[in-house]
C-alpha cells in the first residue's frame, strides 16, 4: 500500500517547532490520512492532507482552530499544524482516540450493543458538546456517522474530524455535509452549512442512534428502485416527509424494508417521540425557528435516562411513560405500565421520586445526581448524591442512601420528621418527602 | 439476550463489476501482472470502505474478455470474502461479448428491483475486435445499465479511448489513462474506494466534487496522475 507518510518519517510541528515522528497509518478519508505519531514522547494523532485538499483556505481555517482551545475535552481538536521540508502539503496534530470509543457505524451494523442507558448518555453528551461548539459561534458542518464515536459501555462521546469547523455563517468552508444528514435547504442548494443546519444533522444522527433508521426513509424510499443522487435529492431535499408525521402518513415506514423504525418507535416514551416529531415536521418546514435545539435534546436525554425501568421477568430495559400511564389511570384501567418489548410479559413499576419537574425511577441500581436536586448544576454523572440500597437485614426494605455531604430531612407519610445524615439511608415508602436542601422530592409507587 | 430490539440498519445491495481485458497485448510489458497486482492491492481498501459503510451491501464480480468473454468471478460475492485469482493474457479483445454478459446480469431478475447504483469498471489496453456497440447497447437497454456508474481505465497509449468514452457515456468524465503500473494501482484503488463510497453513501460533499450530468457524484482523484508519454514504461 502507498500512504502519504511512512512509519519513522519525521515532520515538524509549526508552533512549538517539535519533531513529530510517524508511528503507523490509522485510516484514510476523503481529505487525507490519519496516523499515530509521537511528539515529545507523547502519543498523538497526525492528520495529513492529500495535495488536492491541502489548500490555503484549509490552512487558514486550521490556524484559527488551533489558536482556540477545544470547546470541551470531548473534541479531538487540532492543537497545531505540522509540515515537512520539501513537502508542499501539511497536516495537524490532535489527541488520539482511545480504542474503547467505537463508531456509530459499528452500532448500525450491530457490532456493538449499547444499553438504552448508554445510548441516552451518548445522546446527552452529543447534544451538550454541540451546544458548547455552537455557543462559541462555530459551526461543525458535517455531523454524520463518521465523525462521532462513543463508548458503548458508558455512553461517553468523542467528536472527531474537527478540521471542517468554521465560524458560523462564514461560507468559504469547503464541506457541505454528508448526504442523508444534510439539512434539506442545503440539499436543495438554498443554504450553506450553519449552526441551524447542524441542528438538523444532529437530529438525524440521534434518530439513527435511537431508531436504527433514517427519519425520512419511509414508503417513498421503499418505492425507489435506484437510490442515486436525483432520488436522494427528492427524499432528503425537495420532498422530505417524516415517516411518523402525525398529519400525513404518505411516507409511513414500509413493513418489509423498514422494520426497525416501527419496532423502536413504540418502545420510547411519548416525550421522546414528540421531540423527534417536532424535529422532522417543524424542523423541516421552518429551518430558522422550528429546529430542536441542543438544550431540548439534552433535557429529553436526561429524562429518558431517568425513565428506564427493568423488566421483572427478563431484566430488559424498558421505559416508564408518565403520559401513557396517566391515560390508562384516567380511563379507569388502573396503573398499566404496558408490556416488556423483549419477553412481552407485563411490566411493573419500581418506586419513583418526583423532584420538581423530574421523575426518577428508583431501580435497584438508581442514583441521583446534582442536577436532580439543583437546577443550576450541570449534568455530571461522576458524583452521585444518592443511591438506592437494600436494608442490611430486612431484605424486602429498600432505601435511598445519602451520598452527599449534607444532611437531608425526610418527612414520612405520617408526618414524622427524620434527619438523614451522610451515609445513612431513608426507607422508600409511599408519600415520604425528602428535603435535599435546594429541592424536595416525594416518593411515589 | 439482546440489549435492544430490531436488526441492523437496512441496506441496499451495491453491485460492483470488474471487466478486465485479457487480450494477448496485455501480456506485453507485464501489463496483466500489473493489473492483477493492482486489484489484489485494492481489495483490502475495498473491504475497509465496505466495512465502514452502513447503507450498502457491497457485492463484487468480475468478467474477463479476450477471444470471447467469461465470468472470472460469477457469483455476487461479499467483499469480505472476495478473492482474486490471477488473470492471464491471450487472444483478441471481445469487449462486446463482455458487455453482453454484464447486460444479462443487469436485467431484473437476476438484479433486484431495489438497489444502489451498480459500479461497472471497464479496463482495456486495445481496440475491440468484436461488435462492442451491440454489447454496449444491450447494457444501456437495461435500467440498471443506464443507472450504473461506468468508469473506464485505459492501459497504455493503444487503448481505444473513444470506445471507453462511449461506455462512460458522460462527456464530463474521461477514461483514466494509466501509463505505468503506479498510476494503474492508483486508479484501481480510487475506483474501489472513492467511487464505491460515492455510489452508496457519498462522502462529505465539497464544492468541487460534483460531476455534471452524473447520477452519482464522482469524487475527484486524490491527485491528477501524470499521463504524459514521458512516464510511459509499458
Amino acid at each position: 500500500m502507498s500512504y502519504i507518510l511512512k512509519p519513522g518519517q519525521q515532520v515538524r510541528t509549526e508552533t512549538s517547532g517539535m519533531t513529530c515522528e510517524v508511528s503507523k497509518f490509522l485510516g484514510g478519508g476523503g481529505q487525507g490520512e490519519v496516523y499515530a505519531a509521537v511528539v515529545g514522547g507523547k502519543a498523538v494523532a497526525l492528520k495529513w492532507y492529500y495535495p488536492a485538499s491541502a489548500t490555503a483556505e484549509q490552512r487558514a481555517a486550521l490556524e484559527i482552530l488551533a489558536a482556540m482551545s477545544a470547546p470541551s475535552p470531548k473534541f479531538l481538536w487540532p492543537s497545531e499544524l505540522a509540515s515537512a521540508p520539501g513537502v508542499g502539503d501539511y497536516g495537524y496534530i490532535m489527541p488520539l482516540r482511545e480504542a474503547r470509543y467505537r463508531s456509530i457505524v459499528d452500532m448500525m451494523k450491530r457490532r456493538i450493543e449499547p444499553s438504552f442507558r448508554a445510548l441516552a448518555t451518548a445522546g446527552l453528551e452529543l447534544a451538550h458538546s454541540f451546544l458548547q461548539l455552537h455557543a462559541r459561534g462555530l459551526c461543525y458542518r458535517d455531523i454524520s456517522f463518521g465523525n462521532a464515536f462513543f463508548d458503548p459501555h458508558t455512553g461517553e462521546v468523542l467528536i472527531c474530524d474537527n478540521d471542517n469547523v468554521t465560524v458560523d455563517t462564514r461560507a468559504q468552508g469547503a464541506v457541505y455535509g454528508t448526504p442523508r444528514f444534510m439539512a434539506p435547504e442545503i440539499v436543495r442548494g438554498d443554504a450553506v452549512p450553519s449552526a441551524q443546519t447542524d441542528l438538523f444533522s444532529l437530529s438525524v444522527l440521534l434518530f439513527y442512534m435511537f431508531m436504527m433508521h433514517h427519519p425520512l426513509e419511509g414508503k417513498r424510499e421503499a418505492a425507489i428502485r435506484c437510490l442515486d443522487l436525483p432520488a436522494m435529492r427528492k427524499l432528503y431535499g425537495t420532498e422530505p416527509l417524516f415517516i411518523f408525521d402525525p398529519a400525513d402518513d404518505a411516507n409511513a415506514p414500509d413493513a418489509t424494508h423498514q422494520k426497525n423504525a416501527t419496532i423502536f418507535w413504540s418502545i420510547y416514551p411519548r416525550f421522546l417521540r414528540e421531540l423527534f416529531t417536532k424535529a422532522f415536521t417543524e424542523g423541516l418546514s421552518d429551518p430558522q425557528h422550528g429546529r430542536v435545539r441542543e438544550s431540548n435534546w439534552r433535557g429529553v436525554m436526561v429524562r429518558l435516562r431517568d425513565s428506564i425501568i427493568y423488566c421483572g421477568h427478563c431484566k430488559a430495559e424498558n421505559f416508564y411513560d408518565a403520559d401513557t400511564l396517566a391515560a390508562t389511570v384516567s380511563s379507569g384501567r388502573g396503573q398499566n405500565a404496558g408490556a416488556c418489548w423483549s419477553c412481552k410479559r407485563p411490566l411493573s413499576l419500581p418506586p419513583r421520586i418526583r423532584i420538581a419537574r423530574s421523575e426518577v425511577m428508583l431501580n435497584h441500581d438508581a442514583h441521583l445526581f446534582p442536577h436532580h436536586v439543583d437546577d443550576e448544576r450541570r449534568y455530571d454523572f461522576g458524583q452521585p448524591l444518592a443511591e438506592v440500597t437494600r436494608h442490611p437485614t430486612e431484605l424486602n426494605v429498600w432505601g435511598l442512601k445519602n451520598l452527599s455531604r449534607q444532611t437531608w430531612s425526610a418527612t414520612t407519610a405520617r408526618g414524622e420528621l427524620k434527619d438523614v445524615a451522610p451515609g445513612r439511608s431513608v426507607t422508600l415508602a409511599r408519600g415520604t418527602r425528602i428535603n435535599f436542601g435546594r429541592a424536595e422530592g416525594e416518593i411515589t409507587f | 439476550m439482546n440489549m435492544r430490539p430490531g436488526g441492523e440498519l437496512a441496506t441496499r445491495p451495491l453491485h460492483f463489476i470488474w471487466m478486465a481485458d485479457c487480450s494477448g497485448s496485455m501480456a506485453v510489458d507485464g501489463k496483466i501482472q500489473s493489473l492483477n497486482t493492482a486489484i489484489k492491492e485494492a481489495i483490502p481498501n475495498m473491504q475497509t470502505v465496505a466495512d465502514e459503510n452502513p447503507n450498502a451491501q457491497v457485492l463484487v464480480r468480475a468478467i474477463k474478455f479476450s477471444s470471447g468473454a467469461q465470468w472470472h468471478v460469477s457469483q455476487p460475492t461479499e467483499v469480505a470474502d472476495f478473492k482474486w485469482d490471477d488473470l492471464t493474457a491471450e487472444g483478441v479483445t471481445d469487449m462486446g461479448r463482455a458487455l453482453s454478459l454484464v447486460a444479462e446480469q443487469l436485467a431484473i431478475p437476476p438484479m433486484t428491483e431495489r438497489a444502489l447504483p451498480p459500479v461497472l469498471v471497464l479496463i482495456s489496453d486495445g481496440q475491440p475486435t468484436d461488435d462492442y456497440a451491440s454489447g454496449l447497447k444491450a447494457v444501456m437497454e437495461q435500467p440498471w445499465g443506464r443507472k450504473a456508474v461506468r468508469i473506464a481505465i485505459a492501459i497504455g497509449e493503444d487503448a481505444d479511448t473513444e470506445v471507453l468514452q462511449r461506455f462512460i457515456g458522460n462527456p464530463e468524465l474521461k477514461p483514466l489513462q494509466a501509463n505505468n503500473p503506479e498510476s494503474l494501482v492508483k486508479y484501481i484503488k480510487w475506483v474501489s474506494t472513492a467511487v464505491l463510497k460515492s455510489a452508496s453513501s457519498p462522502a462529505s460533499q465539497t464544492l468541487d466534487s460534483a460531476t455534471p450530468g452524473a447520477n452519482v457524484p464522482i469524487p475527484v482523484l486524490p491527485e491528477s496522475a501524470s499521463s504524459s508519454a514521458a512516464d510511459d514504461v509499458w
